[in-house]
């Protein structure tokens, strides 16, 4: 006993003298050091852009003190209460994810809907494809024993969208009749209130779903005089109706549970805002002159930096990535369902296996500018798909991150304990009732989240796009799967060498600034779908 | 109702299933009388678990020199066994001993290791359980399985018993169903206003017992259990006792167990495996507990080792 408390403490007498910390206090001090000097350099940087973007050097001082007595110093209170509270802090991230999520949701909507697709062929498709879908799927929940139901659904997914090109003329005179305020209350209103009715009456059990349901479409009707005297067109005021839905419901479930101060959060500070606009336009100070605005993002490229807009890019960005996200989604899950549940471990064939995903986690590491060259050689040349296009843009951006979303895929499929795997082989189940039932339910939120983050990284690449002959400027948004387009970064690249002051220090910000939020809204909607899956699962 | 009639007639001396009315069934006396000489004697005085002890049951799993080996190593070394049907056989042993790889040969989970080679021959009832006609996925609907952790699926209560008939598309009357096998589990009482709630937020003993009734809901013919109650508290413990010897009127358990005591308390027929594989002893569980024939299996039961 004695000689080994000797050699654990040699200098001590008693054997409880002190035992030297000093380097475990070392490594802490140098961790925090490394994140203190990350955090502020993207600090640094973002504080520069903003104040290029916002253009605010050219507010007063004053109305530096009104921004901060009515924006700044609720916001840092509510924050300070929502430390003390989780639950507020909880509402109002949820709050905002969805606005968020609703907001870019709206806009997406927009812009392949209304913009690119045009209201027409939506309806074609819609009636041929997306209504016996959702035909299928409500038979199939009513009705279990309908078995038939999976092979609906491959069937709809092959020949509907084939019925949908034969018929697209005939279909296409009778979404004229209707006009594309109609065609989207029917196809997308009318719907939204149904799957309202159903959250708010059955599943949230909130209050009377068909008061709420009959509320939106009321909403819906009532809404058009006031878009029209205010000039947005009745498309878009629908559109963003059904995409900001889920914000409502999700106020509406806040408030019936008593979290009204959660919802304070947000309101407090998008009001704030409106105040302090309202009080230095009443007192006449001077504010900022923010490049960063509607004009700006709602207009096409400009040779003058005061008329310059992204709005053409931005289309093409958010088009490029809806792509993006469905082919990868689909490639992905595949291949990592098939690595980790289907893929022989032993053999040849296991040995092949093996290099796969070997060759996967290499591919991650490849860079972008390579996938360019290869999206050029084979999508634009190869496949003739056309150089620059929003289809070979796809394609290029869905090989870029592929490597990234398998492997998310792969670590969350691998992370469903093996033990239901084996609850569900013992109960007499097959490998693909196995995988439809157990392993992908459990697997999703983690794909989604990777793939989310990882398609923040597709919407900022610029080499591979530069690569494949992605125009810098492009004049109007892309008008179809095969149109030439622009993209955000690429417009952003080209500002940047323009020798103007104006576009240096305003207009290059102001799309870093665009680019940002975009960003930020898919990751926080990332952790919203995170959150949602694990409070489920748990 | 039809297999239960058949699983009755195969054990026909099974008297007390017959004095509860379970089966629809009536004894052929002839047949029985000469089966029940081998009952034990002493049974009449025992409690209702111990006349079921009767030698004489039509075995369901029989084993001719089943050896299981993964990759070089032998994990199952010729055994030979019969399990009779409706009764609780339990396999005991050291760790590494090879009953939980006989147990899952049984209903061949062994198949999902890829490493894993079985020689001999293993029969379910008359069909060779290895024969290139039987799917396994079929087979697993007939002889379904509990396992050591309790592993429910993160889905709601109703939907972790309905699973097996879903997948199988038994989904008529799937309400009947659910609370039938939740009743038989002991646990419709405990959880029968809250179906709709997810199961992992149940106690373990809970949980487990919400596992056999998903196993139960497809009405196998064999229970396999392994370790079903070695992560639980001494009270649910107890409860899946219980719950096992009111599944053996119904039911064929294997049982594979750590615990002496608990084979010695629940089971019918004892297999004693030891070291490397080898299936040491296999008889009446009272005659393993008191009078062993082999002096390993007694140094085992008496704690000289394992």
């Amino acid at each position: 006993m004695a000689t080994d408390t000797d050699r654990a403490n040699p200098g001590g007498e008693s054997g409880f003298g002190r035992v030297s910390r000093i380097r475990g206090r070392l490594f802490e001090s140098l961790t925090l050091g490394a994140s203190v000097f990350g955090i502020a350099a993207l600090g640094v940087l973002l504080a520069y852009v903003f104040w290029d973007a916002f253009g605010l050097d050219a507010a007063e001082p004053v109305w530096y003190a009104v921004f901060a007595g009515l924006t700044v110093l609720p916001a840092v209170g509510f924050v300070w209460y929502a430390r003390r509270a989780p639950a507020v802090g909880e509402t109002s991230l949820e709050l905002v994810s969805t606005l968020l999520a609703g907001v870019l949701g709206g806009f997406g909507a927009v812009a392949v809907l209304e913009v690119i697709a045009g209201d027409e062929v939506w309806f074609a498709y819609c009636c041929t494809v997306v209504a016996p879908l959702v035909g299928l799927y409500v038979y199939g929940r009513l009705d279990q024993t309908a078995t038939w139901v999976g092979l609906g659904y491959l069937t709809t997914l092959v020949a509907g969208p084939v019925v949908g090109t034969l018929l697209l003329g005939p279909l296409r005179t009778v979404a004229a009749l209707l006009g594309a305020p109609l065609v989207y209350l029917v196809t997308l209103v009318v719907p939204t209130a149904v799957a309202v009715r159903y959250v708010v009456g059955d599943r949230l059990a909130l209050g009377n779903g068909n008061y709420a349901a009959a509320g939106l479409l009321a909403v819906a009707v009532l809404g058009v005089p006031v878009v029209d005297r205010v000039g947005v067109s009745r498309s878009v005021w629908l559109l963003f109706l059904v995409a900001l839905a889920p914000t409502g419901v999700v106020v509406w479930k806040n408030a019936a549970d008593g979290r009204w101060a959660g919802l304070l959060g947000p309101v407090g500070v998008v009001g704030g805002l409106a105040a302090t606009v309202a009080v230095t336009d009443l007192v006449g100070i001077a504010g900022p002159e923010p490049w960063f605005d509607w004009q700006y993002v709602t207009t096409a490229p400009s040779q003058t930096a005061a008329e310059a807009g992204l709005y053409p890019a931005i289309i093409g960005s958010v088009f490029v990535i809806v792509l993006v996200a469905i082919i990868t989604l689909v490639v992905a899950i595949g291949a990592a369902v098939y690595l980790e549940e289907y893929a022989p471990t032993g053999g040849v064939a296991g040995g092949f296996a093996r290099l796969i995903r070997i060759n996967i986690s290499n591919l991650a590491g490849v860079p972008s500018v390579v996938y360019g060259l290869l999206g050029l050689g084979v999508f634009a040349n190869l496949a003739n798909l056309g150089v620059g296009t929003v289809i070979t843009a796809a394609f290029t951006l869905s090989l870029l991150i592929l490597p990234i979303v398998i492997i998310s895929a792969r670590e969350a499929i691998q992370s469903v304990p093996d033990s239901l795997r084996q609850a569900s082989y013992g109960m007499g189940a097959t490998r693909w009732q196995t995988v439809r039932r157990v392993v992908l339910p459990q697997a999703l939120p983690g794909t989604l989240t990777g793939t989310i983050l990882a398609l923040g990284r597709a919407i900022g690449e610029t080499a591979p796009l530069i690569m494949i002959g992605v125009a810098t400027t492009a004049f109007s948004p892309p008008s179809g799967l095969f149109s030439r387009t622009s993209a955000m970064p690429m417009q952003v690249f080209v500002w940047s060498s323009y020798p103007s002051e104006a576009f240096q220090h305003g207009v290059v910000a102001a799309g870093v600034v665009t680019l940002l939020i975009v960003l930020l809204t898919m990751n926080s909607i990332a952790i919203l779908v995170r959150n949602k899956f694990e409070r489920e699962t748990h | 109702m039809s297999r239960d009639t058949t699983r009755t007639t195969e054990s026909s001396t099974d008297s007390r299933t017959n004095a509860t009315g379970a089966s629809t069934d009536t004894v052929d006396p002839s047949t029985d009388t000469d089966q029940l000489v081998d009952t034990d004697p002493g049974g009449g005085g025992l409690s209702e678990r111990d006349t079921r002890t009767a030698e004489s049951a039509e075995p369901v799993v029989t084993a001719r020199d089943l050896s299981v080996y993964y990759g070089d190593t032998r994990a199952l070394d010729d055994v030979s066994i019969q399990i009779p049907a409706n009764r609780v056989t339990a396999m005991i042993g050291p760790s590494g001993c090879g009953k939980s790889t006989f147990l899952r040969s049984i209903n061949r989970m062994n198949d999902l290791v890829d490493i894993a080679r079985v020689d001999g021959e293993l029969y379910f009832q008359d069909t060779d359980i290895y024969a290139d006609s039987v799917d396994p996925v079929a087979l697993r609907r007939r002889i379904g399985m509990v396992f050591q952790h309790p592993n429910p699926f993160p889905k709601s209560i109703y939907d972790n018993v309905a699973y097996g008939l879903r997948i199988q598309g038994r989904t008529d009357d799937l309400d009947a169903a659910v609370e039938e096998s939740l009743r038989k589990a002991a646990l419709w009482d405990e959880v029968n206003d809250r179906l709709d709630e997810t199961a992992t937020g149940l106690s373990g003993g809970q949980q487990q017992r919400l596992c056999i009734a998903r196993a139960i809901a497809v009405d196998p013919e064999v229970i396999l259990m392994d370790e079903p109650a070695s992560a639980l508290d001494p009270v649910a413990t107890s409860k899946i006792e219980d719950l096992i010897d009111e599944l053996a009127e119904s039911y064929t358990v294997v049982i594979v167990t750590h615990n002496m005591q608990q084979a010695a308390r629940i089971s019918d027929r004892t297999a004693v495996f030891l070291t490397g594989g080898e299936l040491v002893e296999y008889d009446r569980t009272e005659k393993i507990f008191e009078n062993p024939e082999s002096q390993r299996v007694e140094d085992y039961i008496t704690g000289k080792f394992g």
